[in-house]
């Protein structure tokens, strides 16, 4: 994330011209504009539920929902990271991600829930290989061999599903038994009650939520959320997050990895195999969509065919709303746990009725803003929208059902749109390479 | 309703007979030609009694030798362990009782339902029976182009004349297992999870909470449904399945029946989230799925809400080797054991009276279950 601003250049900064001086040109870098872009999502979503009186916006119950809901998405968007990033674009996240769950319940029926975790970074793995022996070494177009992962995961699936578990007690074609002992949780100590040496710690976070005060409350929530029963293999999903930014921008391999997707002639002129650095991107690309699912069958607790249900292209999205960067795609991925996850709450039409209200003036706070840095038009769209949400927020007492759940999304849609303008792919993505080429 | 269990028992036995006669037959080595004839007249007459009519009779002695069946799965096929499980074991039943002969198809997706459809067609199939109303379209489509051939759908209603519409008063079974939640409930909360919400699922929940509140009048019910048409991965998510169980769980139900496909699998694992047995617990549906979760589960789930799937094919697989066919609606229902409870596990066992109160006076047209809550 600290190399943000230094790696890109031809999309970061000077956009402002000439005429742009002193603060208004402060004001114009991205680094700001999401500054402020955030403030105004925090305050809206407090407001929202001061005014809503519906707490289950910004509970912690509903971050920890969104924190499980996203876990999955964001792998499958870092895992097209590093396949993008070393320059094949890989649409075969959703089969890849289905390897990872018939592995992951084949190994967390038979050896517990740790191997489910290895077995599913090992399927994926096997499904990123194969991709790539196509894509990198036979040259075949991306979207094609992409799609075929995709076509045949599912059956590959179905297939040992039922070598592996029809006729045994609990298992069938579709589902595995369930995995033979559970995945551990952690609640953190100190700030949100975890035990420590069985001693119950104090649960600061959660006090500071249940005093209601505006923003800190919120916050709290969101704190608390992310640090209470988070299941070990989402920790470790957080985990990869960072060392997955250290790696691609603070390393040497990184470099390579990406001149491989950026100049591959350059990289190649300089001694880097760019077959090897796609081999490799395509596998980590494959373990990572692999955990994905593997997260999702610890879930479970069990392999359910379809259970991946285009969560991989969920992934893909976020890897492009998120501009190809770790900390977008978390982002992203964060986005659209929050959205699913709302629907997922007791009651959840008066959640999404608070989320309406709490978008309404969001995007009044936004028009405010547009009118500061005299942007016109802007201004107007999301004074109309915010409007219009802020009416449908007074009239529906009740939402009506299809509407509470395509509002998360039409929500999310809206805050990626503003939020991710300028988004640049690596360079050479999708061109197959052949060694010695210029 | 007597009449079809004593049916029903007759064709169990009959199925278990020829199952034995299996077995015995591999394990002597030696081939054992008639065995279901020996076994079946039996028990026809330990179960005739003065309520035997020509009909039932005529239903037994029905020879299908030259019919050929053609049954089209939903999408998971054979080995589902419910839905398509069910309708496989009527054509089973149909194949070793009546002699007809069975072709399957199971699709891969919704792209390949009207080639399937036709390749049965040309098969010369002359009964074509499509599991689940996804079929709905394609089998519209081929009604429409074969007129001599027949047509049966699970769960829809197409009105062609060639097409036997074969539906389910799941509302009824719903209530039978609502008013069971209502019993069992210690907290005054129960909750009812569908895949989609979709008219079909929706009269699971309006017969829940029916059953509940006949029960109950106080009772609070939560009800939340995971996907909206046309995105039916509802009905084969555990991981949202689980999510929203639990939240109901930690507002109080002690009791959530879902009517979800796959997804339901992760509202039990909630239920053992949730609490110790005997606290929590879940409802299954259209299979007994006390007797297909693995042995960590089968303490959470109370029972189940039984849609018999393989009734309805082998009746009309049935009537149209015997009788002849005939289209239109056909319901099954409380009255004609098409639905009910399922009883695995003895947890119910306190309640089995009560249920089978409400039970008759659904039957007997008592108490009218509603299709919308």
């Amino acid at each position: 994330m600290s190399s943000t601003t230094n790696e890109t250049p031809d999309v970061t900064g000077d956009e402002t011209g000439d005429e742009m001086h002193g603060w208004r040109k402060i004001i114009h870098t991205p680094r700001y504009r999401m500054m402020i872009f955030a403030m105004i999502g925090v305050v809206s979503m407090s407001l929202g539920r001061v005014l809503s009186g519906n707490d289950d916006l910004t509970s912690s119950g509903t971050f920890g929902v969104a924190l499980r809901t996203a876990a999955p998405i964001a792998l499958a968007g870092l895992a097209g990271l590093f396949a993008e990033r070393s320059g094949t674009v890989n649409i075969g996240l959703e089969g890849m991600m289905i390897m990872g769950t018939i592995f992951a319940g084949w190994w967390g029926w038979q050896y517990g829930p740790w191997m489910a975790v290895v077995g599913g970074i090992v399927g994926g793995l096997l499904a990123g290989l194969l991709m790539s022996l196509a894509t990198t070494t036979f040259g075949v177009n991306h979207i094609v061999a992409g799609f075929a992962i995709n076509i045949l995961a599912p059956g590959v699936a179905r297939f040992m599903a039922n070598e592996l578990f029809t006729g045994v007690p609990g298992g069938s074609v579709t589902s595995s038994p369930g995995n033979s002992g559970s995945m551990g949780r952690f609640t953190m100590p100190f700030t949100s009650g975890g035990d420590l040496f069985g001693w119950q710690t104090p649960d600061v976070f959660g006090w500071i939520e249940r005093q209601g005060w505006f923003i800190l409350a919120d916050l709290g929530g969101f704190a608390k959320g992310m640090t209470t029963n988070v299941s070990y293999d989402v920790v470790l999903t957080a985990a990869i997050f960072v060392l997955a930014g250290y790696v691609v921008w603070s390393t040497s391999i990184g470099l390579r990895l990406r001149a491989a997707g950026e100049r591959p002639a350059a990289a190649e002129s300089l001694g880097v195999s760019v077959a090897k650095m796609r081999h490799l991107g395509l596998a980590i690309s494959g373990g990572l969509a692999g955990l994905g699912g593997a997260v999702l069958v610890l879930f479970a607790n069990r392999y359910q065919e379809a259970q991946v249900a285009g969560r991989g292209f969920l992934g893909l999205a976020t890897l492009i709303f998120g501009n190809w960067r770790p900390a977008g795609i978390a982002a992203g991925a964060g986005l659209f746990g929050y959205a699913q996850g709302i629907t997922l709450r007791t009651s959840p039409e008066q959640v999404v009725r608070a989320l309406l209200l709490s978008a309404a003036i969001g995007l009044g706070l936004s028009a405010v803003w547009m009118l500061v840095t005299r942007n016109f038009t802007g201004m107007g769209i999301a004074a109309l929208i915010g409007i219009a949400l802020f009416w449908a927020y007074y009239a529906a007492e009740r939402p009506n059902n299809q509407l509470v759940f395509v509002t998360p999304y039409v929500v999310t849609l809206v805050a990626v749109s503003v939020g991710a303008q300028r988004l640049r792919p690596p360079a050479e993505e999708g061109i197959p390479w052949f060694k010695g080429q210029t | 309703m007597i009449k079809r269990k004593q049916m029903l028992a007759v064709a169990v036995t009959a199925a278990l007979g020829l199952t034995a006669a299996a077995c015995g037959g591999d394990d002597d080595a030696t081939p054992v030609t008639e065995p279901p004839a020996t076994d079946a007249p039996d028990t026809d007459e330990d179960m005739t009694d003065e309520d035997m009519t020509d009909e039932d009779m005529t239903d037994e002695m029905v020879d299908g030798s030259d019919l050929s069946v053609g049954l089209l799965f939903d999408i998971t096929g054979r080995g589902d362990r419910s839905f398509n499980d069910a309708a496989a074991a009527g054509l089973d039943q149909a194949t070793a009782e009546l002699g007809i002969t069975g072709n399957e198809s199971t699709p891969t997706g919704d792209g390949d339902r009207a080639e399937r459809l036709q390749g049965l067609i040309d098969q010369g199939n002359e009964l074509i029976i499509g599991v689940g109303f996804l079929w709905g379209d394609a089998i519209t489509a081929g009604a429409e182009a074969n007129p001599d051939t027949n047509f049966a759908i699970i769960d829809s209603v197409i009105e062609l004349d060639n097409v036997a519409s074969l539906v389910f008063a799941e509302q009824e079974g719903s209530f039978l297992v609502g008013a069971a939640a209502a019993l069992k409930s210690q907290t005054g909360t129960v909750g009812f999870i569908g895949g989609v919400e979709n008219d079909l699922i929706k009269r699971f929940e309006a017969g829940f909470a029916a059953g509940a509140e006949a029960v109950n009048p106080d009772i609070e019910i939560l009800a939340s449904y995971i996907t909206q048409p046309p995105d039916f991965t509802g009905f084969a998510d555990p991981a949202r399945g689980k999510e929203i169980a639990a939240g109901m769980y930690e507002a109080g139900a002690d009791i959530v029946y879902s009517a979800a496909g796959a997804s339901g699998l992760g509202a039990f694992e909630a239920a053992r989230e949730a609490g110790e047995p005997g606290d929590v617990w879940a409802i299954g549906v259209d299979s007994d799925q006390y007797e297909l979760v693995g042995e960590d589960l089968q303490p959470y789930i109370l029972t189940s809400m039984l849609k018999r799937v393989d009734v309805a094919v082998f009746e009309t697989i049935s009537e149209t080797a015997g009788a002849g066919f005939s289209g239109g609606v056909k319901v099954f229902d409380t009255a004609s054991d098409g639905v009910g409870y399922s009883t695995s596990g003895g947890f119910i066992d306190d309640i089995v009276d009560q249920l089978d109160a409400f039970a008759e006076q659904i039957a007997s047209g008592e108490i009218e279950v509603p299709v919308t809550r």
